[in-house]
């Protein structure tokens, strides 16, 4: 069988999406299933990992099988099944690896262990095969802030990353602080919609410095002006925080892109989902004349159509990974001198 | 019938392959935690040991707890898949169950306890009957000292069992009527869950897939925070 007709099974289970996706030559979407436990979290302002492991755990057969129902496959039709190993939290990523392997096992096909980041990357190449090298992804999500320069498939140079909080974090901060609620980065995006984005100038933390980020001190700043300034409009405050994170963002992105002299620009994580970075990321890319790549919200956000793909190129570059593969939840991006 | 049994609730996880000719072999291992990384491997190394292709497997028995949460989770994912991916049915059998049927043969009250840590056990209590054993008492969770005092006041002879009586031994020093068992059999087996299952299978108790749970007795950390939280005045 060639390549192209290979169908792998992808499931994800790092963090409170339990996740399973049929995908066919790494770029076939045929099924694609998501659980979200995000109602489940609420309550507590961000993700619980005993509460998720238990979802995990009983979602996983049900996703999976809807899965395999949505894309008319029977088990014995997936040649391939391939699980986020890492990095991630661990109860949580010990459900989807403990089942991926032993559906492996039983149908008797290989397993292939996929690093979290690496999927978010090939996120981009789902939904737009024709994306050239190199190429510069921003992954943007509640648990990671980094600029990846992948050269060819498999080989990625780590440009910069966060040394603090994460953009998503700080987005999920800032909500619970202004009383927006949980998940934090819809609900900022909502209320920016009413507010004045120059109302008040939030800091642009290293905005002149290299390609690394930074976010705690922006979230202290959004605190200490509103304690000073209590009679200051939400939405305001909303729109003020959103257009700083932003701003660094897209500024270090268009950076990047230049050093490395990219052809194309992509963005992903769930971040990538918020309304402003993408009107901001595609005006950048034209203006500085770059393929540009905005992936679908769902795509975003984490899902196992993503692990699918990844695995995909895993098993053409490495083959497949030993059943006696654990999970690992501070993996993270192997990457070139 | 051929039955897998998978069993990892404890420190120790383990596979066991069997049917109405007994067990015909298992593997087991209980350094490091490496439930995760050992337990699918276990289960080729007894198909090939046994010579049996995982196909043959007609039902698929698990442990479903008490335990070690994350542990547990392991070998409840990895059950469900099988099961799921051979499309057969499962028995989910309780880990204090495993611990107080290999050690039946006595007309003691068998107590089988396992380390809950935080200074806590899951613990229940049992009766030999004609093939088995009869649990008396529902699961539950407490203290060493609580267990320790609900033992004193039966005044019985009685056999303690599991990895949290020898953990938490001393609290049942002063109990001249209680006897803890060897360290052998202080962990529940595959084995036995085989066994036990095979029982339950010849009258077809059956469970679906999305009925197999872990018995977990405790509720999240977070969730008993906000409970008390909610409570506080």
């Amino acid at each position: 069988m060639s390549d192209a007709e290979l169908i792998i099974l992808g499931i994800e289970t790092s963090c409170d999406e339990t996740a399973a996706a049929c995908v066919r030559g790494g770029t076939d979407v045929l099924s694609s299933v998501v659980s979200s436990q995000v109602d489940l979290h609420a309550r507590f302002g961000g993700v619980v990992p005993e509460i998720a492991s238990r979802a995990h755990n009983e979602l996983i057969i049900p996703v999976t099988a809807r899965a395999l129902v949505e894309a008319g496959l029977d088990g014995s039709r997936i040649d391939a099944v391939a699980a986020t190993t890492g990095p991630g939290l661990i109860g949580a990523l010990l459900v989807g690896v403990s089942a991926a392997k032993a559906l492996a096992l039983t149908w008797d096909v290989p397993f292939i262990s996929v690093n979290h980041l690496e999927a978010h990357l090939y996120a981009a190449f789902l939904e737009d095969p024709e994306l050239t090298f190199p190429l510069v992804v921003l992954l943007v999500s509640g648990g990671h802030t980094m600029l990846v320069c992948m050269e060819g498939h498999g080989r990625y140079r780590l440009l910069g990353s966060t040394l603090d909080d994460a953009a998503g974090e700080a987005f999920d901060k800032v909500a619970r602080f202004l009383g927006l609620g949980y998940p934090g980065g819809p609900a900022i995006d909502h209320e920016a919609l009413s507010g004045d984005p120059e109302a008040i100038a939030f800091p642009r933390s290293m905005m002149d410095q290299g390609l690394d980020f930074s976010f705690s001190g922006l979230k202290t700043s959004v605190v200490n002006y509103v304690r000073k300034h209590p009679e200051v409009s939400t939405a305001d405050v909303a729109a003020s925080f959103q257009a700083a994170v932003v701003d660094v963002l897209v500024t270090k992105a268009r950076r990047a892109a230049a050093e490395v002299g990219a052809t194309a620009l992509a963005i992903g994580g769930g971040v990538a989902a918020n309304s402003l970075l993408r009107e901001q990321f595609l005006g950048a890319c034209a203006t500085d004349g770059l393929h540009g790549f905005l992936p679908s919200r769902s795509m975003c956000t984490d899902n196992a159509a993503m692990i699918a793909s990844a695995g995909w190129y895993e098993y053409r570059l490495h083959g497949s990974s030993s059943l006696a593969t654990g999970a690992n939840p501070n993996l993270r991006l192997s990457t070139i001198a | 019938m051929l039955i897998l049994g998978i069993e990892t609730a404890t420190v120790q996880a383990g596979c066991a392959i069997g049917g109405h000719e007994g067990v015909l072999a298992s593997a087991h291992s209980a350094k490091g935690k490496r439930h995760a990384e050992n337990l699918t491997p276990a289960i080729a190394f007894i198909c090939e040991q046994a010579q049996i292709e995982l196909s043959e497997i007609g039902l698929v028995a698990v442990d479903i707890g008490p335990g070690l949460f994350t542990g547990l989770r392991v070998g409840v994912a990895t059950a469900k898949a099988v099961a799921f991916a051979l499309r057969v049915p499962m028995i989910g059998v309780s880990s204090l169950d495993l611990l107080a049927f290999p050690v039946r043969f006595t007309s003691r009250l068998i107590v089988a306890a396992i380390d809950a840590r935080r200074n806590e056990l899951y613990y229940a209590l049992y009766r030999q009957v004609p093939g088995g054993v009869q649990r008396i008492s529902e699961p539950t969770v407490g203290s060493a000292d609580d267990l320790a005092s609900e033992l004193l006041a039966l005044s019985e002879e009685v056999l303690l069992v599991g990895d949290g009586a020898h953990r938490y031994r001393e609290a049942f020093d002063g109990l001249t009527k209680v006897e803890i068992v060897d360290q052998g059999n202080s962990f529940p087996s595959a084995a036995s869950l085989v066994q036990l299952a095979h029982a339950r299978a010849l009258r077809e108790d059956f469970q679906q897939i999305d009925s197999i749970q872990p018995m977990y007795l405790r509720r999240p950390d977070a969730e008993i925070n906000w409970a008390t939280r909610d409570s506080a005045p």
